[in-house]
């Protein structure tokens, strides 16, 4: 596949994807809407009942079907990512470059075990996931382009707007990215803050080889990558003050993210903040309806178990203080609520470890 | 680690009919090789008009009688084979309808 012809079918997925994501679910919206003013009980509080409404309805099965298959084609098919990436293997992975695994940039561990709720599912329909081949990263960060690509009016996207919260609630000298992926969410650490130590772990290896490589062409030196499972990592307790995560809590089972918070608390210092960016503030029955589909649709498991879960209960009971759950703007100057395009339920899921843990 | 071999699992299903799910695949793949294609062309035309092979603006003007009359009868030809199929007849003559061969063993 040439160069040309693979942009031109790319361009082409995302401006129906676009169309899918405006017009298609504007109409959706507005039928369910629409039917929801006929019924007796008017708007529906409940998912069970939405899909009643609009499951079998033409319009519905069409949005879905696109849902599922324009991201399907984006990765797999004969001009999806996958192949398209596959034919340039070598020179992929050159580029990649060479970063040496002692030089601190780097951690690998070819022994880790790799959970079963991570290798059953290929997630966001990324065909083998982001774990399973040494071009998933570069794959994947291609991918990323086209998913969270929003700039606000002062060019910041998620991830920097993200960042500037993240860092205006305490110290920062020790950052640990948990589920860090190819840095993309660290970066903006690392670069803002050259005299803190940051230190991103994530499962897959060949994510953080992206990362490492990143940063090394980046010149950074206060960054580190490493391949560990977040729920378990090696980190003596209270060394960090601030423990990020973006785009992770939802691609962990409940029970995991469990073990992950545990593991936030232990190892960040008394005082020190968690502050995490997902997917969990639906405001009404509808939003909720599309969530839960988009998480089937697109191999996400677990987005649906996590928006069903009190984290603020689960925060509090493990000691954390301070809670806050807010909803994320992923963008400055466009009105998202008017706009009225589907869009990410971004959550803003931030907490403190007490001062004096424990007494 | 690495990663399983694993049997292919079935597709999700959104229509009633699965045909109909999997005839959008196929919709789909050809959309998206027309608008490879149609990316293609344009860059050809782009080419040939700074080499100037080609006169764009010639190219971009209505067909004239005679041109639109020469091209008739590919457009009917192309025509025929998109929407012959409609008409649900048989170019080979053969059984017709449907059939189904679930009461054959009994009646043996
Ligand atoms: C959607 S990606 C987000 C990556 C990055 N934070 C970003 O915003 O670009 C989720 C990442 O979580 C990682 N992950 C999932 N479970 C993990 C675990 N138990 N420990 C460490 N990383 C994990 C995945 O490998 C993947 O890179």
């Amino acid at each position: 596949m040439d160069d040309r012809s693979f942009t031109a079918a790319q361009d082409f997925l995302l401006s129906a994807k676009t169309f899918w994501t405006t017009t298609l679910y504007g109409a959706v919206r507005d039928s369910y809407s629409e039917k929801a003013n006929h019924s007796q009980d008017g708007a529906s509080d409940s998912v069970e009942a939405v899909a009643e409404a609009l499951e079998d309805t033409t319009l519905y099965q069409f949005y879905a079907w696109l849902e599922r298959h324009l991201q399907r084609m984006k990765y797999a098919g004969r001009y999806g990512l996958v192949p398209y990436h596959e034919e340039r293997r070598r020179e992929m992975l050159e580029a990649l470059g060479h970063v040496d695994t002692d030089d601190r940039f780097l951690e690998l561990n070819e022994n880790l075990d790799l959970p079963a709720y991570y290798t059953g599912v290929d997630i966001h329909q990324h065909p083998g996931g982001v774990w399973s081949d040494a071009l998933a990263g570069v794959i994947y960060e291609r991918g990323a382009r086209t998913t969270t690509p929003l700039l606000d009016a002062a060019g910041k996207d998620v991830h920097e707007r993200f960042t500037d919260l993240a860092l205006a609630g305490g110290s920062h000298s020790n950052v640990l990215d948990m589920g860090c992926g190819f840095g993309k969410s660290t970066q903006p650490f690392f670069r803002r803050l050259p005299d803190s130590r940051i230190e991103g772990v994530d499962l897959a290896a060949p994510c953080i080889k992206l990362a490492a490589s990143l940063a090394q062409k980046a010149q950074s030196k206060n960054v580190r990558f490493r391949q560990m499972n977040a729920c378990n990592t090696d980190y003596a307790n209270e060394s960090f003050d601030l423990v990020t995560s973006t785009m992770v809590l939802h691609e962990l089972p409940p029970k995991t993210l469990d073990e992950f918070f545990d593991e936030a608390f232990r190892v960040l210092s008394p005082g020190g903040r968690m502050v995490n960016l997902d997917f969990y503030c639906l405001p009404d029955a509808f939003r909720r309806f599309i969530h839960y589909g988009h998480a089937r649709r697109n191999n996400e498991s677990y987005m649906g178990p996590l928006a069903e879960m009190d984290i603020s209960k689960l925060l509090t009971s493990k000691g954390f203080v301070d809670v806050e759950i807010l909803p994320f703007k992923e963008t400055e100057g466009v009105d998202i609520d008017a706009n009225g395009s589907w869009r990410f339920p971004w959550t803003v899921i931030a907490a403190r470890k007490p001062e004096r843990c424990g007494s | 680690m690495t990663r399983e071999t694993r049997p292919p699992r079935a597709e999700q299903q959104f229509f009633d009919d699965p045909a109909i799910d999997r005839i959008m695949g196929a919709f789909m793949a050809l959309a998206t090789e027309h608008y490879v294609l149609r990316d293609r062309f344009l860059a050809l035309e782009r080419g040939l008009a700074q080499s100037g092979s080609i006169n764009p603006a010639a190219l971009d003007q209505e067909p004239d009688e005679s041109e639109r009359a020469e091209s008739l009868a590919d457009r009917k030809a192309f025509v025929e084979a998109l929407m012959r199929p409609l008409l649900g007849e048989q170019d080979a003559l053969g059984v017709p309808g449907k059939f189904s061969l679930k009461t054959t063993k009994s009646e043996a």
